[in-house]
């Protein structure tokens, strides 16, 4: 600590600890903490909280998965549905946004010229810097009842009444896959950037096909790239909040709306924590499954 | 070879697709911007208008769409969001700064866990970090009584930028952990060396050489700032920021003065970036002439003759202006020839509706007086589907997912 | 201003590795001193615990008579010329020199007034205001010593400045070194592995290894009266002849080796004394190249023997010639390239004579590996 106070003069060394532990402690763990522990504690009206009733109880996580007494279920089927929902469709959004990032993220980083592929990142970047509830209320103008596709399809007589895309969830998975491309090439991008291009032509001079080519040396030199792109995929798709208000459907629930409602509608904010807490748990066994399964370190974020 | 041809081709077709995935909703959302129908489209294309740039849908049925330039929710939210970006700002750049300086100065072991914590919040949904912004903050509140910490805690322009701060301090510390890396420590021991102190070094060697990273991770924090959603929605409480604005605007009413903003912006961000490669490629060209200058002067070599200045050329993609020029031009005429254009257009069409409008109040009563429960069963608002024209989209209520419509326990 | 430096039993210990153990040396102010080793020796910590970058785990650093401990290094009366120069990038040349006066608050002008001076002492005026990136390597190296004169230390420590130019401009700057120091008066403590460079400028020398002080002394006494076969060995070319002490007579001792019984002088044990040598003493005895002669009726010395020839190498102003003794000794002397070699052939006897007095015998230890 001496040595540490030596090194960096005394003003300097007072603002360097004071921007850490505000921002380490009071604003990453200690929140976090609080809400993990709220999560444990009944639903009180502030005057009660503190009080004798504030104890730790599992009551929300109970609800979570069988429901209140009043209910017939034996389970929550509601909110335990919504729940694995979110989760099945932010992993099948995942994978359909690698498949579909992948061949334009080679094409980038091995095929086109470096003017190209220049153009290219740029024109990828514009879209993201317009904000994420826009871009999605692009995509609504698109499928709404009413909406341009609507509007051309019924027009050109290929159908006769609308479709209602926003019901069957095409609209969503549609915004959901729009929203984070960005997220999933550039680390593709990045990884495949680094394959030295004389191995592709070694491969095909030995008479590899296309395909076994990727299978067996583009992609495992990229782990690490679709490792990080899947993992920022994931965790923003299942943590969305603005592209569900937007594109989604009275009969699809995102969790992060159910979370919404316990907070502000019903103002049962342990309740809203406990939620909460299940998808922080989500997101970090998802992170550390990756990073299990492909073999990479924590240090692989992009942006 | 013929297989190359088709993969190549296939890829061309492929990346044609995903470009217009991309660019396509973004460009029809920017036209719908201009049509003056009260529901963002371009089929039917009532009046080529900039209503809803400006003053928007003056009410005749109860239902006021305002326009861009007389909204003052969004002129509020604008000013909020500009003030919490601001503070972000002030407060995650200092932070970033003084956390990747010192994780080059921590043992190693340490040093793995420092880095991993200072990544955590970007790993956490953005929703999370925003509740438990606001769920601690209400009971220091709740702790401290009445006064100044209470209403502090309830701030949601507090909150707010505390909650931003988390992971935006994220951001700037790895720009800043990226800068370091490059840095050669020998310069700080040489001014010590000469009889600077520890604060002297930091001020003159440390920041001179971080300045570039403390200018982009200050604008990437305001960036990141003014566009975020998932933390403000919760943290911003009662206030508004624009993203929240924007967002109740398309929950509740959906009209095109949001395509005119989305429009604005778009602009606004491409302008920016011209701008940005314009001088960096500018800035490049400097520093080339100048190492050609250096090597010049060093080799004394006549071979090495310094190009002269080249003439200005042309760009390609002049052609491509002047072609959406002309085109744009062209529109225009057809437009005015159709006199699809101009308030006159806007004046006719509102006067239709108004009309049409009447007209089925009318008819309305008179169902009124003679309706009964059976008739009200059906899906569709009245059953009519004149309605759709004036309410907008008729399935807006029925479709639209948003939070109302859930059932409580 | 210049002062001395003394070392009182300094060590610097990482963890169980003793990078420097128990030096004590006293550096006379106005001195031109090198420390000549080779790498890892120790001398770069030496001389960072000179200069305050690291406390010396035992033992003491004095400058001028005043105990440095726990003086940190911007407080101490030394400038450290770093091996990688450390010039500020962002800076001009100027601001570069006058660094240490603008951390004291000297007033811009004097700044600029005293950068003018030291740029005409490097012989760089009116560059001034060039970036550091637009200057030469030996340009750089100018600038970087007028930067650290410009505080006028009192001693000045220099970081094998030279190791990365090219030979003929080492050969320059080792001129333009000692002539600079010669005008600025104040104690140079210079760092280097080439025992040329030490040599030719330094005025006393300190060879260390693995830590250790080996020998201190006066360049020419170095050279001539080594006292480790270390030393021996590593400043400047050496012909090692192991063998056991015959007799000993007063300063003179009589060594058999390779089957002659050669004369030849008692090492030096430290600046006073020479060791005491007893018969039958494991014992080294070095003559240098240049001190072999050919035996013919112009060289006739006290030491003879002879040995096979294996080659001769020419290199430019002399032939170095490389024989064989009994096949397990390889001995090698030079001669001016003026003198006539033709009638040596290889594999035939060659007879050589040397001189007693430049032959040193000292204990037997282990030499500077090559």
């Amino acid at each position: 600590m001496n040595y540490f106070f030596n090194k960096n003069g005394p003003l300097i060394s007072t603002y360097f600890i004071i921007a850490i532990v505000f921002w380490l402690i009071f604003l990453i763990i200690i929140p976090q903490l609080y809400m993990l522990d709220l999560s444990f504690r009944p639903n009180l009206p502030p005057l009660l909280r503190g009080g004798s009733d504030d104890v730790h109880t599992l009551v929300h996580y109970k609800h979570f998965i069988f429901g209140s007494e009043s209910s017939d279920d034996t389970y929550n089927y509601v909110d335990i549905g919504v729940f694995f929902n979110t989760i099945f469709t932010a992993v099948l959004v995942t994978i359909i946004n690698l498949c579909f990032c992948y061949p334009i993220a080679f094409y980038m980083a091995k095929m086109a010229n470096p003017n190209t592929s220049r153009l290219l990142i740029v024109s990828l970047i514009i879209p993201f810097w317009i904000n994420e509830l826009l871009r999605s209320f692009a995509l609504r103008i698109l499928f709404a009842g009413e909406g341009v596709i609507n509007n051309i399809l019924v027009g050109s007589g290929l159908i006769d009444s609308g479709i209602n895309f926003i019901a069957m969830d095409i609209a969503l998975y549609t915004g959901l896959t729009y929203a984070y491309i960005l997220l999933m090439i550039f680390p593709l991008y990045n990884a495949l950037e680094s394959l030295d291009t004389n191995q592709l032509e070694a491969a095909k001079d030995l008479g590899s096909s296309t395909f076994r080519t990727h299978w067996r040396i583009v992609i495992p030199h990229a782990k690490a790239g679709i490792a990080s792109g899947c993992t920022m995929v994931f965790m923003l798709t299942a943590g969305a909040l603005a592209t569900p208000v937007v594109l989604s459907s009275p009969n699809t629930y995102w969790f992060t709306q159910l979370i919404y409602q316990w907070f502000n509608m019903n103002d049962n904010w342990s309740r809203g924590s406990a939620y909460s807490i299940l998808l922080l748990s989500v997101s970090v066994v998802f992170v550390l499954l990756m990073m299990r399964v492909f073999k990479v370190k924590i240090g692989e974020i992009i942006r | 070879m013929r297989s190359q041809y088709v993969l190549n081709f296939l890829l061309g077709l492929y990346i044609f697709i995903f470009f217009s995935y991309l660019f396509g909703p973004l460009i029809i959302m920017s036209i719908t911007a201009f049509n003056s129908a009260e529901f963002p489209s371009i089929t039917p294309w009532e009046c080529f208008s900039w209503r809803w740039f400006n003053e928007g849908k003056i009410a005749y049925d109860g239902q006021h769409l305002a326009g861009l330039a007389t909204d003052w929710r969004l002129r509020d939210g604008l000013i909020k969001s500009l003030m919490i970006g601001i503070g972000v700002v002030i407060l995650s750049v200092p932070i970033g700064m003084a956390a990747s300086i010192v994780l080059t100065q921590v043992h190693s072991r340490l040093r793995t866990i420092f880095y991993s914590i200072s990544i955590m919040p970007v790993l956490f949904p953005g929703v999370i970090i925003g509740i438990s912004t606001v769920v601690l903050w209400d009971r220091i509140a709740t702790i401290g009584g009445e006064g100044f910490v209470a209403d502090l805690g309830r701030n949601g322009i507090f909150l707010t930028i505390l909650g931003q701060t988390c992971f935006i301090s994220t951001y700037c510390f790895l720009i800043f952990v990226a800068r370091l890396q490059r840095f050669d420590q020998t310069q700080e021991e040489a001014a010590l060396d000469l009889g600077a102190s520890q604060t002297q070094v930091f001020f003159k060697i440390l920041i001179p050489y971080l300045m570039p990273a403390i200018a982009s991770s200050a604008v990437i924090a305001f960036l990141a700032s003014f566009e975020n959603y998932n933390t403000t929605v919760f943290s911003i409480l009662s206030d508004q920021t624009l993203t929240t604005v924007i967002a109740s605007k398309v929950r509740l009413g959906i009209s095109p003065a949001i395509s005119a903003l989305a429009l604005v912006i778009i602009i606004l961000t491409v302008t920016a970036a011209i701008i940005y490669e314009f001088l960096r490629r500018r800035e490049d060209r400097r520093k080339k002439e100048k190492q050609d200058q250096l090597i010049y002067e060093e080799t004394k070599d006549s071979r090495l003759k310094i190009e002269s200045k080249k003439k200005f050329r042309m760009p390609k993609s002049i052609y491509v202006i002047l072609f959406t020029l002309i085109l744009s031009f062209f529109l225009f005429n057809q437009l005015i020839k159709k006199g699809l254009y101009g308030s006159e257009c806007v004046i006719a069409a509102e006067t239709e509706k108004k009309s049409k409008f009447s007209d089925q109040l009318k008819l309305l009563q008179q169902n009124a007086d003679s309706l009964d429960d059976k008739s009200l069963e059906g899906g569709e608002l009245g059953g009519n589907k004149d309605y759709g024209d004036i309410f907008g989209d008729s399935n807006l209520f029925k479709d639209f997912g948003g939070f109302d419509t859930k059932e409580d326990d | 201003m210049s002062a001395d430096v003394e070392l009182q039993n300094v060590s610097v210990t990482f963890g169980s590795f003793y990078a420097a153990k128990n030096v004590s040396v006293k550096i006379k102010q106005g001195e031109f001193f090198s420390f000549l080793g080779p790498s890892g020796c120790g001398k770069t910590t030496l001389l960072r615990a000179i200069s305050g970058f690291l406390d010396p785990s035992e033992g003491k650093v004095m400058i001028g008579g005043q105990n440095m401990a726990g003086i940190g290094p911007n407080k101490r009366p030394t400038s450290l010329i770093f091996q990688n120069l450390a010039l500020f990038p962002l800076m001009s040349v100027a601001d570069n020199i006058a660094f240490s006066l603008e951390v004291k608050g000297v007033s811009k002008t004097k700044r600029r007034d005293r950068a003018d001076e030291l740029l005409e002492l490097i012989a760089l005026s009116g560059q001034g205001d060039k970036k550091v990136h637009e200057l030469s390597g030996g340009q750089r190296q100018r600038v970087a010593i007028a930067r650290a004169l410009a505080i006028e230390p009192e001693v000045l420590l220099l970081d094998e400045p030279l190791s990365a130019l090219d030979l003929k401009l080492r050969q320059k700057m080792r001129t333009e070194l000692r002539a600079i120091q010669k005008r600025v008066g104040i104690t140079f403590i210079y760092i280097t592995h080439d025992q040329g460079e030490a040599l030719t400028m330094s005025d006393r020398v300190a060879v260390m290894n693995e830590g250790e002080l080996e020998q201190v002394g006066l360049c020419d006494d170095v050279y001539d009266f080594p006292q480790t076969p270390f030393v021996a060995t590593f400043v400047g070319e050496n012909n090692p002849f192991y063998g056991k002490v015959l007799s000993v007579d007063k300063d003179m001792v009589k060594v058999e080796s390779q089957g002659n019984a050669f004369l030849a002088k008692a090492g030096k044990i430290d600046e006073q004394n020479k060791h005491n040598f007893k018969n039958g003493d494991e014992v080294i005895m070095f003559i240098r190249p240049e001190s072999i002669f050919i035996d013919n009726q112009n060289n006739k010395l006290d030491n003879n023997f002879v040995a096979k020839l294996n080659t001769i190498e020419f290199e430019g102003n002399l032939k170095n010639i490389y024989l064989n003794i009994n096949s397990n000794m390889n001995v090698r002397f030079s001669v001016p390239n003026a003198i006539d070699t033709s009638e040596l052939s290889t594999n035939k006897d060659v007879q050589l004579t040397f001189s007693s007095e430049k032959a040193v015998v000292l204990p037997k230890g282990s030499l500077a590996v090559d």
